[in-house]
């Protein structure tokens, strides 16, 4: 299952959004990738994620194979619409 | 971006002894300070914010690393540096294990692509097992200096 996502705040995917997707994808037992272009991460994997240098502005592709996997998706896309609930640009 | 770019090699500081979080951030910024990056008005205020930031959430990522951060009006270009700790500080982090390998940023408040792109470079690095062994081995900064270069060259994996 598949489902794309932009990087809508402003600071793109800095440490704070980088743990909270590792915490949240690491929830369920299905395998999680996050797609930019043409790498692929492991989206339970903090410095996986690091890695994709996701500006303001970059749209990704989240893709999950199995047990759980439309759920992991549906609350990976909430965390990226919240913004990663940052409160304001301090939370590099 | 290279790391040997970022990482102020005069700040570098191996054998870190610090009983907790705080005491390893002072050492760290105190280290940028004594190299000259950060100037002594400003020490106190770069820690308190690296400090306000870890309330956030902790920097210790896991694996044995941590990467305390803020932004910081006081300088124009992404700075760090590293520490490395032989017994470990506990960093709170995610996986409950103490931390071995600090790296420290501060970046100009409205750079965050270059935080980003900072933050990319040390990930991919850390990544590298060999990278890390190699860097918890390191006794003296001239080690740590070099070993920054190969990484940076891609002579480590």
């Amino acid at each position: 299952m598949r489902q794309s996502v932009n990087v809508n705040n402003e600071n793109g995917l800095h440490l704070v959004p980088c743990s909270r997707i590792a915490q949240r994808a690491a929830r369920f037992q299905c395998d999680v990738q996050i797609h930019k272009e043409n790498r692929s991460v492991d989206a339970k994997s903090i410095l996986d994620l690091m890695t994709l240098n996701a500006e303001h502005g970059t749209t990704l592709i989240l893709e999950a194979r199995g047990d759980g996997a439309a759920e992991a998706i549906l609350e990976i896309v909430r965390l990226f619409e919240s913004n990663f609930q940052e409160d304001d640009d301090q939370s590099t | 971006m290279k790391l040997s770019d970022i990482v102020v090699s005069e700040a570098i500081v191996t054998g870190l002894r610090a009983d907790s979080k705080e005491a390893a951030i002072r050492i760290m910024v105190a280290s940028l300070k004594d190299a000259g990056s950060v100037a002594p008005d400003d020490e106190e205020s770069i820690v308190a914010a690296i400090l306000k930031r870890e309330e956030l959430g902790s920097t210790g990522i896991g694996n044995g690393v941590a990467v305390p951060h803020t932004k910081h009006p006081s300088v124009d270009k992404l700075i760090a540096s590293v520490a490395l700790s032989n017994e470990g500080v506990d960093f709170a982090s995610l996986d409950g294990e103490n931390v071995h390998i600090l790296f420290l940023l501060v970046s100009p408040p409205d750079r965050p692509g270059d935080h980003l792109r900072g933050l990319e470079n040390i990930s991919r690095h850390l990544r590298n097992q060999n990278f890390c062994n190699f860097l918890k081995q390191s006794t003296t900064k001239e080690e740590v200096i070099e070993l920054l270069k190969e990484a940076d060259n891609n002579q480590l994996e």
